[in-house]
């Protein structure tokens, strides 16, 4: 109520004034000016602040847009088989976005875009949800993911050391790796003692793979894997993994996978970016059910991967490796790759593989290369 | 005699009464005992230690002499994460690198962003070298300004502030004592920093290099001046043009001292030194970075004393104002 008097006041007030300064126009400028300032102290006494219209303010829209970033793979290289021994590849750009989608989740999305021949093609290479806040230490992932069989299989292959996949993720899960799309739960087990992580996957069965294939019927593919990590000392780490599969494969019949992979890595604290060591060894055991024989395989590799400087990181890596269906075809491999690290965002690696099949079929390959990353800030691995 | 049905049911409801205890014994413990903190650098561990007194179990995932860029994501940090009640970071984009990947994988909403137990100790400080642009060309720049903030003393206040608020949000009952303890810091972050200014005001001003542009908080603390750095920017490796560059302003200018930090390579700092006659001293970046570091108070205590010795060895001739 006083309110409202006070402001019919001020209005009554104002409209005096006003009439006033429209009488006194032109008739003495110095007047003119004392009622404007008048008036417009008025104003300002009277103004409530209103926040400022924030159009121009605003921060972008753009803030809320996943983190991005673009990895070029570019490959250029000599094979001692085949027509055209020398050759060069944009091989592959991979987008990634990531981002939470609310408090509950997150979300990780790669596409990729493959060269091959000269020709290129777009693949999904990865899309998935992860769960960040269920009960009981579980984290649940759903969507097209790689899967988590061994130690390598969820690594995108520009942040391994080496070129090529080990012979025996190639010839038992094809040269992309074991990626399908499904669900994976994964339980961080309390234990008290040591790190231990089990990962149960359950997917419908990729579209073309040398061990599994989907499958018309109900049958699944299940992939497990028990993680289990030690810290030794603080510049010392074991990882020990057990890894199975059980799915279809392109018979209609069961393949069995079993993994045991084992890690260490030396990498002192202090010098951490400087030097370091990592031994690695890999098997993978399988049992492929055909409708004419059982047959049992296997494949592994062993690697020996040292830093010796900020910029230089060696790795050599000895394969032998079965191919699923046949256990007489066997391949045995020697690499030796040397990288270049430039910063964090740019490596050059240069890599020489022989390959040798049955004692006859054997090739010599050596490749260059360059692999940069642009955008947001990657996470390390470890 | 039970039937089978009633043996099956039994039997499950005991695996499920099992799962259920084991699951939930972390939270179970924690609900009781002290509060859990888990911190990226030493530096915030030490802080959380000193206001949250015996109300906390404080553990730094980085050492003092590792490099808080590059510290690797290993597992077992995920076991500490997952049962934490807290967790502190630098924040900004410091530990960018290895943060995401083991708090994603800790499933523990309480320490995800927004959670009632994340906390950027960031938060209110005053930052320093904020970029107008970025671009990877510059090296390896902070998009939101230098992160290294908590070494100096005074901002190290506006840290322990956010982790106060933190503590009595989570723990509302043990206020007064939060409280005290942060009176406590803060009395003796402002009593010795008068002894630390009394002991390097000599200096005021003197030129020195250093190996990364890690120091602007501690420099401007200091009166110091830092005039040009080892690496050509930041990130990059030493290189020998940059090397040139700067053993001819040293010796120009005559400047005697290059500050690095413990998880340098020091061949190239000492390389400088020779041919510019000047001193390597290593300052400590984090409480723990040598021995007798303990607390965020020796941090400075250690480098002051460190920085004075060196001017003194040098003979430093205090520069006569005009």
């Amino acid at each position: 109520m006083n309110n409202l008097r006070r402001r019919t006041g001020s209005i009554l007030v104002s409209f005096v004034v006003t009439s006033t300064s429209i009488f006194a126009q032109g008739v003495d400028s110095t007047a003119t000016d004392s009622l404007l300032i008048r008036d417009l102290e008025r104003e300002l006494a009277n103004t409530v602040i209103s926040p400022a219209p924030t159009s121009g303010a605003r921060p972008p829209r753009n803030l809320m847009n996943p983190e991005i970033s673009v990895i070029g793979d570019f490959r250029a290289g000599y094979s001692s088989t085949g027509p055209r021994n020398v050759d060069a590849e944009m091989h592959e750009v991979e987008t990634a976005l990531r981002s939470a989608v609310d408090p509950y989740a997150r979300a990780d999305v790669f596409v990729a875009i493959h060269g091959e021949d000269g020709e290129f093609e777009f693949e999904l290479e990865e899309a998935y949800l992860t769960s960040l806040s269920l009960p009981f230490q579980l984290q649940l992932k759903a969507g097209k993911f790689r899967s988590g069989f061994g130690k390598i299989n969820r690594l995108h292959p520009h942040v391994l050391p080496y070129v090529d996949l080990p012979f025996a993720y190639r010839n038992f899960f094809g040269s992309d790796g074991l990626n399908d799309q499904g669900l994976s739960l994964s339980w961080l087990v309390p234990n008290p003692w040591f790190f231990q992580d089990l990962t149960i996957e359950v997917t419908r069965g990729p579209g073309e793979n040398e061990s599994f294939m989907g499958h018309e019927s109900n049958r699944l593919l299940y992939v497990s894997r028990l993680k289990n990590f030690w810290e030794l000392n603080p510049n010392a780490t074991v990882e020990l993994g057990l890894s199975g599969a059980v799915g279809p494969n392109e018979f209609g019949r069961t393949t069995l996978l079993g993994g045991l992979d084992v890690t260490y890595i030396w990498k002192p604290l202090q010098f951490n970016v400087y030097r370091s060591l990592t031994l690695q060894a890999e098997g993978v055991f399988s049992r492929q059910d055909s409708p004419t024989r059982v047959v049992r395989t296997w494949g592994g590799y062993a690697l020996a991967q040292y830093r010796f400087a900020r910029r230089w990181l060696t790795t050599m890596r000895v394969d032998v490796s079965d191919t699923p269906a046949d256990p007489d075809w066997n391949e045995r491999g020697f690499s030796v790759t040397a990288g270049w690290l430039l910063t964090e965002f740019q490596k050059i690696e240069i890599g020489l593989q022989t390959r040798e099949a049955n004692e006859m079929d054997s090739s010599v390959q050596a490749v260059v290369r360059a692999v940069f990353a642009i955008g947001s800030h990657g996470a390390h691995e470890y | 005699m039970m039937n089978k049905t009633t043996i099956r049911t039994r039997v499950l409801q005991a695996v499920v009464a099992v799962v259920a205890v084991v699951a939930a014994a972390p939270g179970f413990v924690q609900a009781q005992g002290r509060l859990r903190v888990v911190t990226t650098l030493p530096d915030l561990r030490s802080i959380a230690e000193m206001i949250g007194g015996d109300r906390v179990d404080a553990f730094a995932i980085a050492t003092g002499f590792q490099n808080p860029h590059f510290v690797d994501p290993k597992p077992s940090y995920i076991r500490r994460l997952a049962s934490a009640d807290m967790f502190i970071t630098v924040g900004l984009d410091l530990e960018s690198g290895w943060v995401q990947p083991l708090i994603n994988s800790a499933r523990n909403r309480r320490i995800l962003v927004g959670g009632e137990g994340y906390v950027d100790a960031s938060v209110g400080v005053p930052l320093l070298q904020q970029p107008a642009s970025a671009s990877r060309e510059q090296g390896d720049i902070h998009i939101y300004g230098n992160p290294h903030y908590w070494l100096d003393p005074v901002r190290g206040k506006v840290i322990a502030l956010n982790i106060y608020e933190s503590l009595i949000r989570l723990r509302p009952s043990d206020k007064d004592y939060f409280a005290g303890n942060l009176q406590q810091f803060n009395d003796s972050i402002d009593e010795s920093l008068a002894s630390w200014m009394t002991l390097i005001a000599p200096y005021a001003g003197a030129k020195i290099v250093a190996y990364h542009n890690e120091w602007p908080y501690f420099e401007e603390r200091f009166g110091m001046n830092i005039v040009d750095f080892l690496e050509p920017k930041p990130g990059i490796p030493p290189s020998p043009s940059q090397l040139a560059k700067v053993i001819h302003l040293m010796q120009s200018e005559g400047i005697r001292i290059i500050i690095t930090s413990p998880y340098f390579k020091k061949d190239a700092a000492e390389l400088v030194a020779r041919k510019a006659d000047a001193v390597v001293v290593t300052l400590a970046t984090s409480v723990g970075a040598t021995d007798g570091i303990d607390t965020y108070l020796d941090l400075f205590r250690y480098n002051v004393s460190a920085l004075v010795a060196a001017f003194e060895q040098t003979g430093y001739k205090r520069q006569t104002s005009p």
